[in-house]
């Protein structure tokens, strides 16, 4: 093999782990994901060390070893990417993509989100699901819908101007307790304490969490305990802005 | 026997909308949100059978997660698309939230009040300690297949 072609396949395989890392999938997939596309490519093997925010990655062809480095940014969880690279892993294993079709591919990845206009109001429907889950009544679940929408509003209007994530947490968690606590100030219910643990449910960060015990179950301790550092820090922030919102109404302090 | 099946029912359906809700903001493609919802109320429905078995929640919880991995297993065997993609919106509405709210107004009383009385210590402890351990057999429950079955194996060919 050449090595400009060396260069041109590390490059492919770096790249796919850093999209696979930045839109938040765990460690053992990135790491299976990049050695297979590496072999299915042509390269001997394909080694790969990941820490918080930065991946290394030596790939050996030949004798001749390449090490690069990239950072990685936090883009926000998106399975269609994902998904995405994971297809073009195992259409590469099979043959049917070469390295001129995977650059293709890889460069014509498009990170689509959900339209606001579905999102709220499934995220209200939802935590409106929790509270009746938990018990509530019609009405405590439609002051909890009421909440939860808008928190999902502000939640996605803060994320947009791309403000830092802790900063968002808190103030959509202000928003929704806010809100959700009308039901203890009008006396709309007889359930009032369970729209405001329903409707703060949005924010429980759910994918960050169970990548990070399935990263430390598999091994990747590191990666792991920065991942349960980072849905730590996301709770507490969550729970500053539950903590001023209930001040605010005067509520259990 | 009747109200039993009933209340599955009643909370395999309404634990399907917040997994597809969840899904969305984690931006699972379109057409694997019935998945993600058929998921959910599988594992949600088994664990209200298990609970109603009188095991502890922690238990039926572990099971329900392991049940929602067998299953995510095989829809992404049949897909092609990674397991945790169908997993974590599944699992989404077994998270212990009211455990976790009322251990954190707890602790928000305890550093407000003059003086820490024993009841809301005995409260956030609990409390705690219930969160934790259903979160652990979340996680964990979930890992199951794949300690157990895929252990050096990739899970998709």
């Amino acid at each position: 093999m050449y090595a400009t072609t060396q260069n041109d396949i590390t490059r492919q395989v770096v790249r796919v782990a850093q999209l696979l890392l930045a839109y938040g999938a765990e460690s053992e997939l990135v790491e299976e994901i990049t050695q297979r596309l590496g072999h299915a490519l042509g390269l001997e093997s394909v080694e790969i060390s990941i820490s918080s925010n930065s991946l290394v990655l030596t790939s050996l062809s030949a004798g001749r070893c390449i090490t690069t480095t990239r950072r990685i940014r936090e883009h926000g969880i998106n399975m269609t990417v994902v998904c995405e690279l994971q297809r073009i892993c195992l259409l590469t294993e099979k043959g049917i993509y070469g390295l001129n079709e995977v650059r293709k591919r890889v460069g014509r990845i498009q990170a689509k989100t959900y339209p606001a206009k579905y999102v709220v109001p499934m995220i209200g429907l939802s935590c409106a699901s929790f509270c009746h889950l938990f018990g509530g009544d019609l009405n405590a679940c439609a002051i909890t819908f009421l909440a939860s929408a808008t928190g999902m509003f502000v939640r996605l209007a803060i994320a947009k101007r791309h403000y830092n994530l802790l900063l968002n947490f808190s103030v959509t968690a202000f928003v929704t307790t806010l809100i959700a606590q009308t039901g203890y100030q009008f006396d709309w219910t007889d359930t009032p304490k369970l729209p405001m643990a329903a409707s703060v449910l949005m924010l429980v960060p759910g994918f960050p969490m169970i990548n990070s015990i399935s990263d430390m179950v598999k091994g990747h301790l590191n990666v792991g305990i920065s991942r349960w550092g980072h849905a730590t820090l996301l709770t507490v922030a969550s729970v500053i802005g539950i903590t001023i919102a209930m001040q605010i109404g005067g509520l259990f302090l | 026997m009747m109200s039993l099946v009933l209340t599955m029912l009643n909370d395999a359906v309404f634990s399907a909308i917040p997994a597809v809700g969840f899904a969305m903001v984690f931006n699972v493609p379109r057409r694997y949100l019935p998945y993600c919802a058929l998921a959910a109320a599988l594992g949600h429905g088994s664990r209200t059978m298990w609970l109603s078995l009188c095991l502890p929640i922690e238990w039926a919880t572990f099971l329900a997660a392991a049940l929602v991995g067998v299953v995510t297993i095989a829809f992404a065997k049949k897909h092609l698309a990674p397991p945790l993609m169908y997993a974590v919106a599944a699992i989404i509405p077994m998270i212990p939230g009211t455990y976790a709210f009322n251990t954190v107004i707890g602790l928000v009383q305890l550093t407000a009040q003059a003086e820490m009385s024993p009841e809301l210590i005995y409260e956030v402890v609990s409390n705690g300690l219930k969160t934790v351990f259903i979160l652990g057999a979340l996680s964990v429950g979930l890992a199951m297949p794949s300690l157990l079955y895929f252990r050096s194996r990739p899970v998709i060919k």
